[in-house]
């Protein structure tokens, strides 16, 4: 049994009749919306003191985030962008790039202080403020990143939220690493790596609902 | 319902999906003719599959129809040059599944005659003998071991073998590496044969 005679031509009809934004359209929003939450980010880091040197030698703190940008950048570009097939990598993928980047970032960041002495216990410092400042700028990285692919997800909406709450959330490594001198395991764990999850899983949930084409009741 | 895609047919498919790949990227940037080249490659292709995994036939041109729209909607994500084909396997897959577990509380319909002639392509996809496509018996067989297999070893056999994707297009539309979909498909493979291999001779003549 075929597709009714009249089938094709009702719904090139029906297809004419709902605007749909072209992809010139699309990248220019989805551009100006990351930008705006990039912007938002970078004030709320600024906002909180911006880059903080206190005793840690300058050449330490290149280290540090010279290592964060190139793990983090890795992980975000493989979590925002899409695979050869032109669809969202594989949640094996994605997940792996989320697990692996995290671990090498975290691994990094005390690996290299340890080398300076400076991976000790700071009394005081259980991560809270970072857990703060990670989900403040991660969040308005995550938000934006949303809004730019509201309604336009066909496949993995789910997923898709989930890689970008990971991604957001390893953009935010990046500024709180220049903010943060901490580098305690358990003060990294709290203040760093759970941001990550934390974002991912609201990713996860706002992007089911927020980036499929059909909105979920 | 089709069998398994000969290599000239494969290739026959290849050009044209090529052709639909640059017309969608044409429609994608705005050009409202080139979505009917898109429709001439992907609609039949889709048709096929979704038929083999919806029995409404009225519920097979709803999600055929939902496929297209969703691709209109979303074109401008479509990345120039990505395979169409490929996104529209895993739109039209999505939407079956959506509609499967809405249609659960449905009263069951008999599937013998659906079993049937799946059990046929099953058959005619493994060996390509035509006293294997008649027999009955090994198409039961087929069937009963099919179903037997994994949700996942289920669809890669059923993407790659029957509707003739790439284990590239047939990862992506799941979700899934191409590895796990090589092993998946392996192993749908030799349980298939296994089970084929198991049957008698006499029961091949057809009646």
């Amino acid at each position: 049994m075929a597709l009714s005679p009249d089938f094709k031509s009702r719904l090139l009809a029906s297809v004419r009749e709902v605007p749909a934004p072209t992809r010139k359209e699309t990248l220019r929003r989805q551009t100006w919306l990351f930008a705006a939450g990039l912007a938002g980010a970078l004030a709320l880091f600024f906002i909180k003191g911006g880059l903080r040197v206190t005793s840690r030698p300058p050449s330490l703190i290149a280290l540090t985030s010279l290592g964060t940008a190139v793990f983090a950048g890795v992980g975000m570009w493989l979590l925002f962008t899409r695979g050869p097939t032109g669809l969202r990598r594989p949640r094996a993928v994605l997940l792996g790039a989320a697990l692996l980047s995290t671990i090498a970032f975290v691994g990094w960041r005390y690996g290299i202080s340890a080398l300076y002495d400076r991976a000790s216990a700071w009394p005081g410092r259980v991560g809270l403020k970072c857990l703060a400042l990670s989900v403040g700028t991660g969040g308005l990285m995550l938000f934006a990143a949303l809004m730019s692919w509201r309604r336009s997800e066909p496949v993995t909406p789910r997923a898709t939220g989930a890689a970008f709450g990971a991604g957001a959330g390893l953009g935010s490594a990046l500024l709180v690493d220049l903010w943060c001198p901490v580098a305690y395991v358990p003060h990294l764990l709290l203040g760093h790596v759970l941001p990550i999850l934390i974002l991912a899983v609201a990713g996860g949930l706002i992007g089911g609902r927020m980036l499929g084409l059909v909105r979920r009741r | 319902m089709s069998g398994m895609l000969s290599k000239s047919e494969a290739a026959a498919t290849q050009r044209r999906a090529t052709s639909a790949d640059e017309a969608m990227s044409q429609y994608a940037q705005g050009d409202l003719a080139a979505f009917e080249i898109v429709y001439d490659v992907v609609a039949p292709r889709i048709e096929g599959y979704v038929r083999r995994k919806v029995r409404d036939a009225g519920r097979v041109e709803d999600i055929v129809q939902q496929t297209f729209e969703n691709m209109h909607k979303a074109r401008g994500t479509f990345v120039p040059g990505s395979d169409v084909l490929n996104w529209a396997f895993a739109i039209a897959r999505n939407l079956v599944i959506d509609t499967g577990r809405k249609a659960v509380r449905e009263p069951a319909i008999d599937t013998t005659a659906e079993n049937d002639s799946l059990g046929a392509v099953l058959a005619a996809a493994l060996a390509g003998g035509e006293e294997l496509f008649l027999a009955r018996e090994t198409g039961a067989l087929l069937v009963q071991t099919f179903e037997g297999l994994t949700k996942l070893q289920q669809e890669v056999f059923e993407l790659v073998k029957l509707e003739g994707l790439s284990y590239q297009q047939a990862a992506g539309t799941l979700g899934i590496t191409v590895p796990s979909v090589r092993m998946y498909a392996h192993r749908a493979f030799v349980a298939l044969r296994e089970a084929v291999a198991e049957t008698p001779e006499t029961p091949l003549v057809p009646a």
